[in-house]
């Protein structure tokens, strides 16, 4: 009769199980590095500038050599440009993702829609700055202006809101959608009152993170939106700028000021995205679907 | 439905903090370091705000330039893209900016088309800036190094190795040169300075550099950098490099530059007086009101390696304010003023022969 050793894992299995510990800790240090040596030095470059002037001035009549200025007009540039983005392609990409999940039904036009936005995730953030600058600029003949990015930014967002909300329409449990149908309530109401309650929570988040990625692009706005020193409010006429156009700017001049407003214009696209992936969460903690 | 109210006033704050960040900015940067200062746009003043994309290298005289006729013309603006030469000759000719600005006059194919631009007039090429191309190194105890075209063609075209080469001690009988082998350092973009730089090489050592010109670097060897900045930290950090930039990128990272033998094998040194002393010699090769410019590579006196930039004007055929304002912010930078603060930025003013045939042509434009 075989005697059961109760005293515990033998040698070699404490030791491979600490070995797989290690090694797993390792491999989360080595992902953090880029993380925290990135922000540690745009906060560290970037506190040199981040102060109140930054925020309430523009760069408007700052020479070449002068220190001071802001990027005041830049925010502003962002927020409208970013904004109209949004509602642009929100509204379409929900309503294209409710067709691909409740209507389509796996049919032909379903299925090359679908063919249609994956090619389009991968589309470079140049080529949809170009499209709109040889469509919207050279052949009709518009003048630079915010609108003109926020088309660019909304031809990058709107696969990423598809997909998003694609994902998580197809997570609502079909029981919810036969129970309401049992009932006697027409698709649309089904639809309205059932389906996107559920999936809300995971489709604010999807569009959050659209957002937040499109904030950061430097590519579709560079022939889009121009550049401009002063503040320009109105993003359907004239020149404006955004942040990522003011780090790009500012980085590639010679002194040492204009590096330092890039390195705090940087710091602050950053907090601006951070806020928004923090915004995503609270809405997403505020409207748990109810608990069956 | 507490959590759509909760999402409501959550939005409705959001919204209200964007309407009060609308109302809180200021264009107004008061008048610090007023460098130029006073009433030099002799009371011509057009309030609008026009687009111009262009040379990178100008970008700092520009908005220096903008911030003095601002002073003297509140309201008006001049936005500038300083997205390169070429971008901005393009979006000229296409018509999407009121001028561009370049660091070499048009081509003869891209006349024809920036011509077209005009309407009824001729697209001009107005010389307003020189840059000095500063030749940069890296070499610890050896400070102002002097370099004779010859020697600094071969050491670019790879046929000079080492730093005690025989040819670079003659040129400096009383430095002690280290044995560290050169790095040869070059743009790995498309650039004007790469086009002047090379230029000078062709024109001063024919027989040692056979390379083709333009702006991308076409010699064999070297390690390339990405935009001046790029350059000028590679050769920052590298032990034995040497390459060109223009001087307000060797100024501020605080690089070593070399003394270049001119037309009367004269080591002089990149600075705005030089620059300026080296550019008197420059033929005007344009026709009419066109003020290309062949430069004088051999000049007997000054500084040898420099660049002009242009700024590319319609002669006539703008529509009317654009073309107000044109003429007025180009009356202002071609002005003695307007010239006088290019010294403090890195580039040098015009020589006086230059600016009045300058002044003339801004003159002539309608």
């Amino acid at each position: 009769m075989s005697t059961v050793n109760l005293a515990g894992p033998s040698g070699l299995r404490k030791f491979k199980d600490k070995l797989a510990l290690v090694l797993v800790c390792a491999a989360f240090a080595l992902a953090v590095i880029p993380l925290v040596t990135l922000l540690y030095t745009v906060i560290k470059n970037g506190a040199k500038r981040f102060d109140m002037e930054f925020f309430t001035h523009s760069m408007n009549a700052i020479g070449g050599r002068d220190a001071g200025g802001g990027a005041y007009h830049a925010i502003i540039g962002t927020i409208e440009q970013v904004g109209l983005a949004s509602v642009i392609s929100i509204p379409i990409g929900v309503l294209t993702a409710i067709y691909l999940v409740e209507y389509g039904g796996g049919g032909r036009l379903a299925r090359v829609v679908t063919f249609f936005v994956d090619v389009m995730t991968g589309v470079p953030s140049i080529v949809s700055g170009l499209f709109v600058f040889a469509f919207w600029i050279a052949l009709l003949g518009f003048e630079y202006m915010g609108f003109a990015g926020s088309l660019a930014l909304s031809v990058l967002m709107l696969p990423t809101v598809v997909r998003a909300a694609e994902e998580m329409l197809k997570l609502v449990p079909n029981d919810l959608r036969e129970a309401s149908y049992a009932l006697g309530v027409p698709r649309w109401r089904t639809i309205c009152f059932v389906v996107l309650p559920t999936a809300f929570t995971g489709i604010i988040t999807g569009v959050m993170l659209a957002v937040a990625r499109v904030m950061g692009e430097t590519a579709p706005l560079l022939m889009t939106v121009f550049v401009t020193t002063a503040i320009n409010n109105d993003p359907f006429k004239g020149p404006q700028m955004s942040l990522p156009l003011f780090v790009w700017d500012q980085a590639q001049l010679p002194q040492q000021v204009a590096i330092d407003r890039a390195w705090a214009g940087a710091l602050t696209l950053i907090l601006f995205v951070m806020l928004l992936n923090l915004a995503a969460r609270l809405i997403a903690r505020l409207r748990k679907p109810v608990s069956r | 439905m507490i959590n759509s109210t909760r999402l409501a006033a959550l939005g409705g704050v959001a919204l209200a903090g964007a309407l009060a960040l609308t109302a809180c900015g200021t264009d107004n940067n008061g008048s610090k370091g007023a460098s130029g200062g006073g009433t030099a746009a002799s009371g011509d003043c057009v309030k609008t705000a026009v687009n111009a994309a262009g040379s990178t290298a100008q970008a700092n005289a520009i908005s220096e330039w903008t911030k003095g006729y601002q002073q003297n013309c509140a309201g008006a603006n001049l936005n500038y893209n300083a997205n390169g030469s070429g971008a901005g000759i393009q979006a000229f000719t296409q018509g999407q900016v009121a001028f561009a600005g370049s660091d070499s006059a048009l081509k003869p194919e891209e006349h024809g088309p920036a011509d077209q631009r005009c309407k009824d007039g001729k697209a001009l090429d107005l010389p307003m800036v020189i840059g000095p191309i500063a030749v940069v190194y890296n070499l610890k105890g050896v400070d102002g190094l002097q370099l004779s075209p010859t020697t600094l063609a071969s050491i670019f075209a790879g046929k000079i190795k080492t730093w005690d080469d025989a040819a670079i001690k003659k040129d400096n009988p009383q430095a002690k040169l280290p044995s560290t082998p050169i790095k040869t350092v070059h743009r790995a973009d498309d650039s004007g300075t790469t086009d002047n730089f090379t230029k000078f090489l062709t024109d001063t050592a024919p027989d040692i550099w056979k390379f083709p010109g333009g702006k991308k670097w076409t010699a064999p060897g070297g390690q390339g950098a990405t935009k001046s900045d790029g350059v000028s930290t590679v050769v920052k950090q590298t032990d034995g490099a040497i390459s060109y930039t223009e001087m307000s990128y060797a100024t501020n990272g605080k690089l070593q530059t070399a003394k270049i033998g001119n037309g009367a094998n004269q080591f002089v040194e990149p600075s705005p007086e030089t620059a300026s002393q080296g550019a008197a010699g420059a033929q005007i090769v344009g026709t009419g009101n066109d003020l290309s410019l062949k430069v004088d590579y051999k000049t007997k006196q000054g500084y040898p390696i420099i660049l002009f930039t242009y700024e590319i004007a319609c002669e006539k055929g703008l529509p009317d304010q654009q073309a107000k304002f044109v003429k007025s912010y180009l009356t202002y930078t071609s002005s003695q003023q307007g010239q006088s603060v290019l010294s403090g930025l890195g580039y040098a003013p015009l020589p006086d022969s230059i600016l009045t045939k300058v002044q003339a042509a801004v003159k002539g434009l309608s």
